[in-house]
């Protein structure tokens, strides 16, 4: 009847349309009563100091991209893993070994580059430098700082 | 959406509303996820409760971190006065509908502790509480009843008719 | 070093803050000093090489004419407890910190100001540690007047003569 592809793309519409109309319908019918207290944000039941919505440090942007790198890797690495003993049947083993080898020393080669430019050393030890360096402010500071930007 | 249509809980006794109503109670009452609030020794009959050999999670209930995500608050413990501030913006920041169950002595009267300096006598003083649980602890049986007292509140409701 | 050896020992060390020294049940040596010398008694006990003790609990005491603080010691490598008693007056209970010889003493002190109100001069951070910040009074006092209220919370206890 379809193609296995076309059952995918089935699969894929369907999907997307359950997920779709689930949040039309919680949309139209769920309850909203916000109040005061509901739309601070939520810091285990304490209040708050300073607003949410404040800068964090581009380094948590690396250590994302790093982790992503090796998570994509795991699922590239996954469906060799689980063919080997085919290759292995038609004597292709050490192929299939060689191939997805370089395919990890390249990726690590990555990670070796960005533990020698210092990418994985974490926040406090940079800020500690920049602090004897330049002066830069604690977090509290900058919040302080930002709402008296603000009021004025 | 609904609510600004100004139709809940105003519309006339309908066999097709009735039945709505009725789905959309069925489906709140079979997913009542609750919120961690674990503040005493409660908590260990609490985690028991939602561990694998009673199960909660049959109910359609599933612990949550967040009040963002729960519509059932279990108050399993002592509240000290310290807490109950608190305990009052957690139940504040919760979703509505919301339901609380006073799990045990401590959070139905403040219990053994009810003597003492610094202890809420009750957490109904601070919130508004569906079901008493009571018990020191009360075991995982009871507190399933207590949940099964709420779903049977829940499938009562009414959301269009009056 | 048995217990008579250590009176002669402590009495020997530090007998001009010596107020009363005697024996005490199950091994211990009660000894009573002046609080003005407390820092001094502490920093002997610890760095002797003869005594090297160790704390092992802090308690206050409220006597209803007069407060007391009282260290609990034991020394690992010899092996006999002391206890150090000192009086403080009911006006204005205060005594020095031993935090600057026993680190572990900051949350102990804290506790102590929390609940009988008695000042440690020179410690780091003389907050209340368990109740909340904006509490009046120091319950475990014996003239303590329990509020009714707390924050709009209803806290009056249950009388026990009904």
């Amino acid at each position: 009847m379809l193609n296995p592809y076309g059952n995918i793309f089935v699969f894929l519409i369907v999907g997307f349309g359950v997920v779709f109309a689930t949040m039309v319908v919680v949309k139209i019918i769920a309850p909203h009563r916000p109040n005061p207290e509901k739309l601070i944000s939520y810091e285990c039941g304490e209040r708050p100091i300073g607003p949410g919505w404040i800068n964090f440090n581009a380094r948590f942007y690396l250590i994302a991209i790093l982790f992503i790198i090796f998570d994509v890797e795991l699922i590239l690495v996954f469906p060799v893993i689980a063919n080997f003993r085919d290759y292995l049947l038609t004597g292709n083993g050490l192929l299939a070994f060689i191939e997805i080898f370089l395919f990890i020393a390249i990726l690590f080669l990555g990670l070796i580059f960005a533990w020698e430019n210092k990418y994985l050393e974490w926040l406090w030890a940079i800020r500690k430098r920049l602090r004897v360096d330049t002066g830069v402010l604690r977090i509290k500071d900058v919040i302080e700082e930002k709402s008296g930007v603000e009021e004025e | 959406m609904i609510e600004k249509l100004n139709i809940v809980n105003r519309l006339p006794e309908d066999p097709i509303l009735t039945t709505v109503d009725r789905a959309l109670n069925l489906v709140r009452a079979n997913s009542l996820w609750y919120l961690l609030m674990g503040l005493a020794c409660c908590s260990i009959e609490l985690m028991q409760t939602g561990g694998p050999r009673s199960d909660i999670d049959r109910f359609g209930s599933l612990f949550r971190a967040t009040p963002r995500q729960s519509d059932l608050m279990i108050v399993a413990g002592t509240i000290t006065l310290k807490m109950a501030s608190r305990l009052k913006l957690l139940y504040e920041q919760m979703a509505d509908p919301k339901y609380v169950i006073a799990m045990g002595s401590c959070a139905n009267c403040g219990g053994l502790f009810d003597l003492t300096y610094s202890v809420l006598r009750g957490v109904d003083k601070i919130i508004p509480v569906d079901v008493y649980v009571p018990g020191c602890p009360p075991r995982p049986e009871a507190l399933t009843e207590g949940l099964i007292k709420i779903q049977e509140k829940v499938k009562k409701e009414k959301y269009f008719t009056k | 070093m048995e217990q008579h050896e250590l009176i002669e020992k402590v009495k020997v060390t530090c007998q001009d803050s010596i107020v009363r020294i005697e024996e005490m049940p199950n091994d211990d040596v009660l000894v009573e000093i002046k609080k003005e010398e407390i820092l001094s008694v502490m920093d002997i006990l610890k760095n002797d090489p003869e005594l090297k003790f160790s704390i092992s609990n802090h308690l206050g005491v409220d006597n209803g004419e007069n407060y007391a603080v009282i260290y609990n010691l034991y020394s690992y490598p010899f092996k006999h407890k002391i206890t150090v008693k000192a009086c403080l007056d009911h006006e204005h209970p205060e005594i020095d910190s031993v935090e600057s010889i026993f680190q572990g003493m900051n949350w102990f002190e804290r506790e102590t100001y929390d609940l009988l109100g008695i000042k440690f001069t020179g410690h780091s951070n003389l907050k209340r540690l368990l109740l909340p910040p904006d509490w009046e009074g120091h319950p475990l006092r014996k003239d303590y007047v329990y509020p009714d209220f707390y924050n709009q919370i209803d806290n009056r206890r249950p009388d026990l003569c009904d």
